[in-house]
């Protein structure tokens, strides 16, 4: 364990080797300062609060204590993780010197560096790749509730609001897992390795990005102590304006998470623009940067929009204001713009790195160029620009603006051209490769399948008229599952067996990979099928019970989704089994091109010894033509 | 004349894959087609509106315009991974060739996909244009919905104004929909009639339909409304003129 | 082989129970799970002909205490409650009639759509013995409001309100010894699964105060199960 003795001068306290207040912070002073805080603002807020008369209830004092209270949390938590340790220090005029730098790298300190704040980035990259497993595990275990309820059609084994609070916060849990997932293990390890960098850009944001994502967690975890939250998750308002507390722990989570994303997407943007290896162009840049780039690039205008809506909810809980109450001249359309607003880009935010990352891997297990880079990289650019402007296609059943519907059909359908490009970039690479049958391999036909159903059902829900007929039925459900969770997820786990061996040193046991994605495709083909059936035939979603109509496909889809928990668990067990006594890896166990696999295992704390000087792009494999 | 001519390049039909590719799209699109399109449609029920009946149709056409597109990745796919594959802890050699784009491939691509799209366009304008019409018809009955957590209820508004939780419809007659709410939002979703609207709270929203077809029919609230939502349903009543001017005195309407 | 083999079925099993014990955990904080089964009462006649027919009673009490939710009202005593019975049973094609003692005070209901009587077999109901359709808006305790799925069978939908008592009549402890007392009757159709709620929303914690007992099985709320004999 090091001590910091190479202090200022003039720094406070004595001239013996004491431990720095650096040193001493870490996650468990920040769980119980946020802890101290929390109670502390609940009381002040209970005591200086003036009491709500009985008859107003256009607020409640409620949620003006648990927003406070949630806020003293987050106060709390991030001061106990240091976080503000360098921000202070810089404004002291006394910035950190290069010692105090290399502890938060975590230089010498063994294990204990994944529980502190961290700047590595391969320390944040396990960070993120922990807690992803976390969230997706909690995620999982109220997907299961939900279905188990949805067993049998009466409903009842679930109470409506039990049921209605699981649902809604499975989904906003397993859509943050779902934008972190690729970005947050290998966006932070990789993705700096792979451009001949030491570090990313601003590596203390690196730290401050992942523990606002775990400041964030107990405020929506505690919703279900708070009454849970009512509203499925798009929280739309009025709903959510009279939802219990626990809607105030969904607001705290985004607002947090929100400043999160912003960072890392400031953070990762920076470091791929400005800290690329010496020769590295853009047009040697791997097309796994453009896909994690583009991905934050668009999460930086759509989540302060999310932010906002957000605080205005917050506002009108908690002080009365009207912004969603058409009583007060507010309007719920205003809310439902600013949610798709974020809502749209954000499901390409998801998509992207799980697509790009797979076209990473197939030039490796096909052992031949990329087909057209620059489609890919068109086809990623398009996507990404026309997903700010096809929002209310979320909105054709609103009523809000019917005179929009025809243009925002015309921008949906053409979202499909842009996708289109990804799909024959995929398929182009497998088509003449030499292929390597791995389970990364796999994954990249899984998607292909999974990605074509979620696509083309995409395209009926684009048109307006049939829109009238799926909008709001399981049939939606459905089709989003199909892309983020059968495109995305699969370009998740995929990455996750690929890059184990950078990231842990060992690899991924092979046999537990292919039975979780056997499993894992298997189940989630069938639980989908069957929900896309039950769409059509007319069940709503987000109901607790259903039309004995709707018996066959809904114990149909039950039945995958226990499929799916089996594969998980697999996955879950091979992660950890193989983390801790799997086969040693070699430095570069699938023969890549690309720089991370130029660097031994552990990798070293600054990555290279020498950084490197790039000559040619990271495709040149197959073999000149005599 | 010269009797020096370049050699003419192999019919691109002459490789092996290629002609496997090409079969199993004819294959695969063929069966991705019917199924996707009669699976998708047995499943939708009978139509009780020409809306319906549209929105039907759309669904097996839009299948079958997507089904070449999924049948050609479905066939390159299966044609490669009926290729030898190499299984195994080391890679296999380099493929033959350091082939990065294709002009050809990625130009057809491009201009079948922007058809394909304008197509989809172009029809779904085309719908919209005639359902917006028709909510201008201006001999179509009128019938006011309101949702409030956690029921519907109906002011039949030519008729005397009664006031119903049942939804009674004659047959063949276009009505139209003005729908708000009490309180938070729902939507307003006659499942075989394929409509929908939301019920927003403050506003009034409308839809129109013609129901052709007599028999009993489902309402079913289509947007998270609270506790209660998934109850929040009602069977419709499509029945003749006469059957419906009967229904409507005994609410006390006027037929 | 084998051994990774069990291990990895371990895991499977192991997160298996997890889930399962959390599942059984969230599911079972019902706060009733008793069921009433419907009287039966003979047969009555009605425009759809002579039926068997069954009754069934409750209240609705300003607090806890009534005994159902435990000694000493249970977790929340001050929480407006149905009783005795949250949960009920009753026959398929028959009429019930239920009778409710309605012991609480109330004030302006929100929705006026609920202060009026819906679905029984003449649109009526009795209060105290006279026949009614509505109530005042501005003094209503509670509502009884069946919900249903719109499922093969018929559909049920009724919804009575139950006035209130004046504040004076409201003793600080015990209940009042002359609640309102509101009969009803309707026939049911086809099995089916329904639930009941007050549509009076007066819990606390939320804007449209649906919150704490109003959300609650067991309190505000329950089911009703329409089962073929």
């Amino acid at each position: 364990m090091t001590t910091l003795t190479n202090r200022p001068a003039s720094a406070p306290g004595s001239s013996a080797p004491k431990k720095a207040l650096m040193e001493r912070l870490n996650v468990f002073t920040a769980f119980g300062l946020g802890i101290i805080m929390a109670v502390v603002f609940w009381y002040a807020a209970k005591a200086l609060l003036p009491a709500n008369t009985d008859g107003s209830f256009i607020k409640t004092n409620r949620d003006q204590w648990v927003l406070l209270s949630m806020i003293g949390w987050f106060i709390g938590f991030m001061t106990g993780i240091g976080a503000l340790i360098g921000p202070f220090r810089w404004l002291l005029g006394k910035d950190l010197n290069h010692d105090e730098n290399m502890f938060y790298a975590g230089k010498d300190q063994g294990v204990k560096r994944y529980f502190r704040y961290t700047t590595d980035h391969k320390v944040v990259g396990i960070q993120y790749l922990v807690v992803t497993t976390v969230i997706f595990f909690v995620g999982g275990v109220l997907a299961m509730l939900i279905r188990t309820n949805l067993g049998h059609p009466g409903g009842g084994w679930l109470q409506p609001q039990t049921y209605n609070a699981i649902v809604g916060t499975h989904g906003i849990i397993m859509i943050v897992g779902t934008i972190i997932m690729i970005t947050g293990p290998f966006g932070n390890f990789i993705m700096p390795i792979m451009i001949g960098a030491r570090d990313m850009a601003f590596p203390r944001l690196n730290a401050l990005s992942f523990w606002l994502i775990v400041a964030a967690l107990p405020p929506i975890l505690s919703s279900f102590f708070l009454g849970g939250i009512p509203t499925g998750w798009s929280a739309y308002n009025p709903l959510a304006d009279q939802a219990p507390p626990g809607m105030d722990g969904y607001i705290m989570f985004i607002c947090i998470f929100a400043i999160s994303t912003m960072v890392a997407g400031a953070n990762i943007t920076t470091t791929v623009v400005k800290m690329r290896a010496k020769g590295m162009t853009w047009n040697r840049t791997p097309i796994f940067i453009y896909g994690t780039v583009a991905s934050v690039a668009l999460a930086l205008p759509a989540f302060p929009v999310f932010f906002l809506s957000q605080v205005m909810s917050a506002l009108d809980r908690a002080t009365g204001s009207t912004f969603y109450d058409t009583r007060g001249g507010g309007s719920g359309w205003l809310y439902e713009n600013l949610f798709w607003i974020m809502g749209h880009p954000e499901v390409y935010v998801i998509l992207i790195p799980a697509v790009a990352a797979l076209m990473e891997m197939a030039p490796v297990f096909t052992r031949r160029p990329l087909f057209s880079f620059n489609l890919a990289i068109m086809g990623i650019a398009g996507i990404s620009g026309l997903s700010v402007l096809v929002w209310a296609h979320h909105m054709y059943m609103t009523g809000w603006a019917p005179l929009l519907a025809g243009p925002f059909m015309l921008t949906t359908e053409l979202i499909s051209i842009p996708t289109g490009m990804l799909f024959l970039v995929l398929i182009g690479t497998l088509w003449r490769g030499r292929l390597w049958m791995t389970m990364p391999t796999a994954s990249i036909y899984a998607l292909l399948w999974n990605f074509m159903i979620g696509g083309i059902t995409g395209i009926y829900l684009s048109d307006v008229p049939a829109d009238a007929f799926l909008h709001g039925s399981m049939y939606v459900t459905a089709h989003f599952h199909y892309t983020l969770m059968g495109a995305g997820l699969t370009g998740a786990i995929a990455s996750l067996v690929f890059w184990f061996p950078k990231m842990t040193g060992r690899m991924f046991d092979k046999t537990l990979s292919w039975v979780a994605f056997w499993l894992i495709q298997i189940g989630f083909n069938v639980a989908f099928m069957g929900m896309f059936m039950v769409g059509l035939a007319g069940q709503p979603r987000r109901v607790e019970a259903y039309a004995h109509m709707y018996s066959q496909g809904n114990m149909i889809t039950t039945a995958g989704a226990y499929v799916i928990m089996a594969g998980m668990l697999v996955l879950l067990h091979g992660m950890i089994t193989s983390w801790r006594s799997g086969v040693m890896a070699p430095m570069n166990p699938w023969f890549g091109k690309t720089l991370e696999w130029t660097v031994p295992n552990p990798v070293p704390l600054e990555n290279f010894e020498v950084l490197p000087i790039v000559t040619e792009d990271a495709y040149g494999y197959g073999r000149k033509q005599s | 004349m010269s009797e020096v001519e370049t050699p003419k390049r192999p019919s691109i039909l002459k490789s092996k894959d290629v002609r496997m590719t090409a079969i199993l799209w004819v294959i695969f699109t063929a069966i991705i087609g019917f199924v996707a399109s009669t699976v998708q449609v047995r499943a939708m029920g009978a139509p009780a509106s020409e809306t319906m009946a549209t929105t039907i149709k759309m669904m097996r056409v839009f299948t079958w315009a997507a089904s070449p597109v999924a049948g050609l990745v479905a066939a390159m796919a299966a044609t490669t991974l009926l290729a030898k594959r190499h299984y195994g802890d080391t890679p296999p050699e380099d493929a033959d060739h350091e082939i990065r784009s294709s002009a050809k491939a990625s130009s057809t691509w491009l201009v079948v996909s922007a058809i394909l799209c304008l197509f989809a366009v172009i029809w779904g304008m085309i719908v919209l244009q005639n359902d917006n019409a028709a909510l201008l018809n201006a001999k179509a009955m009128n019938v006011n919905v309101t949702g409030q957590q956690w029921v519907w209820n109906f002011d039949y508004v030519d008729n005397g104004g009664a006031r119903s939780q049942d939804l009674y419809l004659p047959v063949d007659r276009p009505v139209v929909f003005h729908v708000t709410s009490k309180d938070v939002l729902h939507s307003f979703w006659i499942v075989q009639m394929g409509i929908k609207i939301d019920a927003n709270p403050g506003y009034v929203t409308e839809t129109s339909v013609t129901p052709n077809k007599i028999g009993i029919y489902d309402l079913r609230c289509a947007e998270l409304c609270g506790l209660y939502h998934a109850y929040m349903q009602k069977k419709v009543h499509v029945v003749s003129q006469a059957d419906y001017d009967t229904w409507i005195q005994s609410q006390g309407g006027k037929a | 082989m084998n051994k990774r083999f069990f291990a990895a079925l371990g895991t499977v099993i192991l997160g298996a129970a997890v889930i399962a014990g959390i599942g059984t955990y969230v599911a079972s904080a019902k706060n009733d799970s008793r069921v009433l089964a419907a009287t039966p009462a003979g047969t009555m006649v009605t425009p759809q002909g002579t039926l068997p027919h069954y009754t069934l009673d409750m209240s609705s009490y300003p607090d806890s205490m009534a005994g159902s939710h435990g000694k000493d009202g249970g977790v929340h005593p001050d929480w407006v409650t149905y009783g005795d019975y949250t949960n009920f049973k009753v026959p398929a094609h028959s009429v019930i009639t239920i009778t409710i003692k309605q012991y609480d005070s109330g004030a302006r209901i929100t929705n006026d759509f609920f202060a009026t009587v819906h679905g029984t077999i003449d649109g009526t109901a009795t209060l105290n013995g006279k026949s009614i359709t509505t109530v005042d808006p501005q003094a209503v305790g509670h509502t009884f409001t069946l919900h249903g799925l719109a499922d093969a069978n018929s559909q049920l939908f009724v919804s009575v309100p139950l006035p209130s008592l004046p504040d004076s009549a409201v003793p600080d402890s015990g209940y009042s010894k002359t609640p309102n007392v509101v009969t009803f009757s309707f026939i049911t159709g086809g099995a089916g699964e329904y639930v009941w709620n007050c549509e009076y929303p007066c819990g606390d914690g939320t804007t449209a105060r649906f919150g704490g007992p109003m959300s609650t099985q067991g309190y505000m709320s329950g089911n009703f199960t329409v089962a073929n004999a």
